[in-house]
């Protein structure tokens, strides 16, 4: 398989093999970026 | 804390060590494993959707056994039990998440390859149950109330451990619309030694990267723990303060 049969998006098993590896890689990013948010909102107030 | 910088220098180097097996078992998947005979490039959703599935049935032991050191320690230790506790909902969000994606890609391999895009077969409903056991441990901890939220879902989470054994058995024990068992289920099972590259490079590089979101996940939870008793203690002192 090549880049360009990778992008091929003329038949349905085509396009849903990209939508599954786009989607996974999209789903972790999405959350390790709502840890990095939490992260950086979260601090500690030492008294 | 002084093993704090060579705690983020391991971390950091994990999460690159993760990134590099993820692009080798990518390059794998998709430009190196053979076309499979019968359902041509479309089998290559295998190598993302079963390392998914594997490791959606491991990271819940890690939160049944947080769950159990919790409830362990609740009384004996409670610092240790806190510890415990973020362990916990890092594991079962790392849960939601994998199990999540392994739905959503079986769905999305099964309408090409079926026809159809879900089956009440045993497989497929059990696996939907565990990730709605998982979901409902997390809106538990959102909505309980405080001071109880640690018991509650750690005795959810025993109950939801529960399922995983049924998840991983029920292609043996019923007939199901899933395909049998492709690792060690009999003579017939196994993938052609070609693909097994591309597959172990998956599963090893999303079990690493699970391990570094479960650990940044729990990092995040002690930071904010740290954070409410910060914030309880000041409000203690500047009661203490006032003049009476």
């Amino acid at each position: 398989m090549t880049w360009q049969t990778f992008f091929d998006f003329s038949t349905m098993a085509h396009r849903h093999l990209v939508f599954v590896y786009a989607g996974v890689i999209t789903a972790h990013l999405g959350y390790m970026g709502w840890i990095v948010r939490n992260w950086t909102r979260t601090t500690r107030h030492h008294g | 804390m002084a093993r704090s910088p060579i705690l983020r220098a391991i971390a950091w180097l994990w999460f690159a060590a993760s990134i590099a097996a993820l692009v080798v078992g990518f390059r794998q998947a998709i430009f190196l494993a053979p076309t499979e005979a019968t359902m041509g490039n479309l089998q290559r959703i295998f190598y993302y959707h079963v390392s998914h599935a594997i490791l959606g049935l491991l990271w819940p032991y890690i939160n049944l056994a947080a769950s159990l050191a919790y409830l362990y320690w609740r009384r004996r230790d409670p610092l240790k039990a806190l510890s415990a506790d973020a362990l916990a909902v890092a594991s079962a969000e790392v849960t939601v998440l994998y199990a999540g994606i392994c739905l959503a890609s079986g769905m999305l391999w099964g309408k090409p390859a079926w026809g159809i895009w879900w089956a009440w077969d045993a497989r497929l409903t059990t696996e939907l149950i565990l990730w709605l056991l998982y979901v409902s441990y997390l809106l538990l901890r959102r909505f309980s109330p405080t001071g109880q939220t640690g018991v509650l879902s750690a005795v959810l989470a025993v109950f939801a451990g529960i399922d995983v054994p049924i998840v991983f058995m029920s292609i043996r024990w019923w007939r199901t619309q899933h395909p049998a068992p492709v690792f060690g289920g009999g003579a017939d099972s196994g993938i052609d030694p070609a693909m097994m590259p591309a597959f172990l490079w998956n599963l090893g590089g999303w079990a690493m990267f699970g391990i570094f979101l479960i650990g940044f996940r729990f990092a995040l939870e002690r930071r904010r723990q740290l954070a409410e008793q910060d914030a309880a203690l000041i409000a203690l002192e500047a009661s203490l303060e006032t003049p009476q």
